[in-house]
């Protein structure tokens, strides 16, 4: 995953892909684009990360990849949180929390 | 779940990556579009907007790879086209392809062969129930010069009655009968068993059922059971011949069933009864009132529960020596017997050799692989500007090793499959020579040794593909650039030329050591061949006629008939001489033996054994043994005349040293009755003949004339120049006298020789085969080095000859270079070979395992094979043209 912070949050790419798509189904692009704007430009997932992490995740179960239109009328392979990828973002979401709680205590205190 | 999660995705990975990749392709194209669609709103140009798109999506390519890399099982893709590469690239090279797959077939081949037959019979349990529970008993009369003897009826009985350890005893005595009624009349080899001895080894009939307890009782109507073969071909398999009955010497006897397909007695073979009996009998008389000296049943036990081998051993000897005391019979010398596992004792004689040709097929395991691994080296450093163009390029060591062993793998998978080719042929040509010790194999190929050949051929290519790699990239890790290594160099490259020239001499030295093997084995062989047997192979024919007891109903009747028919063969002209004899040389009858003493000798002395057997006039002149003393039977020496008897002088010298034989009187049992009761004249004596074992000297030897000892059935020995006329000679003859009478057996006394000693032609072909294959391979590797020498030296020895040197230098320089590798390989051969050596002395025969002639023969040939290997460097060394130097 290349980021403009370096390879600190390497893992996260998963967490962040899984966030993405919690509302609704995206394609590649639009995933990568929605990191983008939600991390405020800190991350972002070039093709040559981001294709790999989507079919590691869908091979998992946690999502499912399939064709479909975008709204402009071009194929595109859109992917949607499975129940199984919905529980492992709750878990990997309250696994961030306990780490970001940790760190900011160490940091603060 | 997660399992079959991973499992599913396996599945598509390996089986439908076609499609994985092809969505993967429009999936990435789809996201191209879309990326250059967006910047297209922005206001880009189309063509800028994919511009700009393809830049900051960076490589496809790489996107692509990274990708496939996280699919499940991408690793198995991984190896499959490392083999791919690997077999494009072995199909580039088809000479050290070929050479290597060969190579590998030759010798995976061999030892596959060889370890399907030591698995068959030395590793597989004889077909029985539970037959590690069988053993075997011996008596052991080495003071009567027989250590391995049989037992008598009331020794049996005696066992039967005190030994706890042994659940069952069962026994038997080969012998043959006459299969009477109807047209032709057939002698059988048939075995007097006691009624249990099927149940003792855990066999049932296939048709019917075992012998009946009354079937035992003395004086019982008789009854048989049939051989599988017999039923097949005498009987048309009828299953309705079981409880019919059936003609046997005569008269009217019961079939109680047949015996399964392809059941067979495997006994030790100095047990003497031969595997492929043809009917079974029930001793039908108790056998337990026989006479003590009367050892003839061959008798297996059966271990009672929790028993070891060892346990029964102790106790059966204890039963002997308990039994010495108790009866008279046994004087000073009580019976020793002994249990022995039977399985280990029926494979006694073909142990040894079998070991040493699996001994030698490993050695030439070992020579070949070493060759291969001197290939691959070679064809390694050839290719080593490959090798760093691609680390050069991010191959890491690990790429590298992948492809090394993807190698191996390619070639010794298809030198595996070839070898298994080459071991059925091999097994095929192996059981055509028929040793007798390996009747038992049947030569099927089951999965233990499919297991062997792809382990070898595995372990095989692992170790060579190593081999290269450590020659190749190993040296990256002490700092020597590969990159630099490859350029080009005078005299570089010392450590591997170093490591080749090791590897040959450990060649020619495995070379050394098999063919001094297979020198003496083959020596033992030839000196077996001209071995003093008191008598010759060479121009004898033998023949059986079976005289029906129908016809030739008295003695003097069948008398009349041997006469007449050795008569009228005595008067062919074709034939020199002609005699019969109840038990030819290496024949598979039972020995037959008789306690002898000679009559003036201390009466307390327990007598001697003699092997015993009964002879017409003129079979001594027949078989070309000499008569050292006295005569030869006459046709008066008949039931009315004096009983008379001939000796050899082994038992002339041992009764009467010093003195001569002729005349005096012994004590001896002709009529094989138990004891030494009747009083002989000796008339003759001849040399000792080896009839028994063609490599040493048995017992002692005593001859009674048929007309006073008969025996039946009786083999005549033809001596002739002309083989098929005095075969015809026979023919007719015999249809002159009764044409209803069979002659069968009839084969030169040589067939029966090269039976003797087929297990040492078995060793001996194959050494000679193992050692002209290391021959080759020797000469390979040594071929292999100095023309690599020489063409890596080329510049250097351009040089040379440049400024002055002579051709013959050069030449000398390759020479020595060839003699330093050979005398140290030889001289290491050596010390190899006396330690193998050692281990065959068992198997050798008039030749010592350090026999200088053997050594010095082997040593010659390897060093002729390496001259003729170095020749081809050599002159072309000398021949490099100086101008070479200055134009590379």
């Amino acid at each position: 995953m290349s980021t403009k912070r370096g390879s600190v949050l390497r893992g996260t790419a998963d967490l962040l892909i899984l966030r993405t798509l919690e509302l609704e189904p995206r394609h590649g692009v639009a995933i990568a684009e929605r990191i983008e704007q939600l991390t405020r430009g800190e991350f972002s997932l070039g093709p040559g990360s981001l294709f790999p992490a989507l079919h590691r995740l869908e091979q998992r179960g946690w999502l499912q990849g399939e064709w479909a239109e975008t709204e402009e009328g071009r194929r595109a392979r859109f992917y949607r949180l499975t129940p199984a990828g919905r529980a492992q973002l709750r878990r990997e979401k309250s696994e961030w929390a306990r780490v970001v709680a940790a760190m900011k205590h160490v940091l603060d205190g | 779940m997660a399992w079959l999660r991973w499992l599913r995705a396996w599945c598509r990975t390996t089986f439908r990556g076609r499609q994985l990749d092809a969505d993967l392709d429009a999936e990435l194209a789809s996201a191209l579009d879309e990326l250059a669609a967006r910047l297209r709103r922005r206001g880009l140009a189309p063509a800028e907007a994919r511009r700009q798109a393809r830049l900051a999506f960076g490589g496809v390519a790489q996107a692509k790879e990274r990708t496939r890399d996280e699919r499940v099982g991408i690793a198995f893709e991984r190896v499959w086209a490392n083999l791919g590469y690997a077999a494009r690239t072995l199909k580039a090279a088809p000479a050290f392809s070929l050479a290597v797959v060969a190579t590998c077939a030759l010798v995976v081949g061999a030892n596959t062969a060889i370890f399907s037959i030591v698995k068959e019979l030395l590793l597989q349990p004889l077909p029985y129930r539970d037959p590690a529970r069988l053993v075997f008993i011996w008596s052991d009369l080495a003071a009567a010069g027989y250590p391995r003897a049989p037992l008598a009826g009331p020794e049996l009985a005696d066992l039967r009655e005190r030994a706890t350890r042994l659940e069952a005893l069962g026994a038997i005595w080969a012998s043959t009968a006459q299969l009477t009624g109807g047209d032709d009349p057939e002698q059988l080899r048939i075995g007097w068993v006691t009624r249990n001895l099927f149940q003792v080894l855990g066999v049932d009939p296939a048709i019917g059922g075992h012998f009946r307890p009354e079937d035992e009782e003395p004086g019982a109507p008789p009854a048989i059971l049939l051989s599988w073969d017999l039923w097949q071909r005498r009987f048309a398999a009828d299953p309705a011949i079981v409880g019919c009955r059936i003609e046997v010497n005569g008269l009217s006897t019961l079939v109680t069933g047949v015996m399964p397909r392809g059941f067979r007695l495997w006994l030790p073979a100095d047990a003497s009864v031969p595997d492929d009996l043809q009917a079974w009998r029930p001793f039908g008389r108790d056998i337990a009132l026989g006479p003590r000296g009367q050892q003839y049943l061959r008798v297996v036990g059966r271990l009672a529960a929790g028993a070891s081998p060892a346990d029964a051993n102790a106790e059966v000897s204890a039963i002997g020596r308990a039994i010495g005391r108790e009866f008279a019979e046994y004087g000073a010398t009580p019976p020793v017997f002994s249990a022995v596992p039977l399985h280990g004792d029926t494979v006694r004689d073909v142990r040894q050799p079998l070991a040493a040709v699996f001994g030698g097929a490993a050695l030439l395991l070992l020579l070949a692989g070493v060759n291969i691994a001197n290939l691959f080296v070679a064809r390694a450093s050839a290719r080593r500007q490959q090798f760093a163009l691609r680390a050069a390029l991010g191959a890491g060591r690990g790429r590298l090793l992948q492809q090394c062993l993807a190698e191996g793998l390619v070639l010794g998978m298809a030198g595996g499959a070839a070898g298994l080719a080459v071991a059925a042929f091999a097994v095929e040509g192996l059981l055509a020579l028929r040793p007798d010790g390996l009747t038992r194999v049947s030569g099927r190929f089951d999965l233990a040794v499919l297991g062997f050949n792809a382990g070898l051929a595995l372990v095989w290519s692992l170790v060579v593909s190593l081999a290269a790699f450590w020659t190749v990239a190993g040296r990256e890790a002490a700092g020597e650039g590969l990159l630099r290594d490859a350029a080009p160099r005078i005299a570089g490259g010392l450590a591997e030329s170093r490591l080749r020239g090791a590897l040959v001499v450990c060649q020619i030295a495995l070379g050394l050591v098999l063919v001094v093997a297979a020198g003496l084995l083959a020596t033992t062989f030839v000196r077996l061949q001209h071995a003093s047997l008191g008598f010759s192979t060479g121009s004898a024919l033998t023949f059986r006629i079976a005289p029906s007891p129908g016809t030739y109903r008295t003695a003097a009747e069948i008398n009349a008939l041997q006469g007449a028919l050795q008569d009228a063969l005595a008067a062919h002209p074709a034939i020199d001489a002609v005699g019969a004899v109840s038990h030819l040389p290496f024949d598979s009858l039972p020995n037959w033996s008789t306690p002898y003493a000679p009559l003036d000798a201390d009466p307390t002395a327990p007598p001697r054994d003699a092997d015993a057997r009964t002879v017409t006039p003129g079979y001594f002149a027949a078989i070309g043994a000499a008569l050292v003393e006295g005569r030869d039977f006459t046709s008066g020496d008949d039931e009315g005349a004096r009983r008379v008897a001939i000796v050899d002088h082994r038992l002339a010298e041992r009764a009467w040293p010093g003195q001569p034989a002729i005349g005096r009187l012994l004590r001896a049992d002709p009529g094989a009755s138990g004891t030494a009761d009747a009083v002989v004249a000796v008339v003759g004596v001849v040399r000792h003949l080896r009839h028994r074992r063609p490599d040493e000297e048995v017992r002692e030897q005593i001859y009674f004339p048929q007309r006073q000892v008969r025996r039946s059935p009786l083999a005549f020995v033809v001596k002739t120049r002309h083989r098929p006329e005095a075969a015809a000679a026979v023919k007719a003859a015999v249809a002159r006298l009764d044409p209803r009478l069979p002659v069968y057996d009839m084969r030169p006394l040589d067939a029966y020789f090269a039976r003797a000693t087929s297990v040492r032609r078995f060793t001996a072909v194959l050494g000679a085969a193992f050692s002209a294959t290391a021959l080759v391979l020797a000469a390979v590797g040594v071929y292999g080095v100095l023309a690599y020498a020489v063409a890596r030296r080329r510049r250097e020895i351009a040089i040379r000859l440049a400024v002055g040197a002579r051709a013959s230098a050069i030449l000398a320089l390759v020479v020595r270079e060839a003699a330093l590798l050979g005398a140290a390989g030889l001289a290491l051969g050596v010390a190899g070979a006396m330690a193998a050596a050692r281990l065959l002395q068992s198997q050798l025969y008039e030749v010592g395992p350090y026999d200088a002639w053997t050594y010095a023969a082997a040593g010659g040939m390897l060093a002729l094979s390496i001259a003729l290997a170095a020749a081809g460097p050599a002159v072309r060394a000398a021949r490099v043209p100086a101008l070479d130097a200055l134009r590379s």
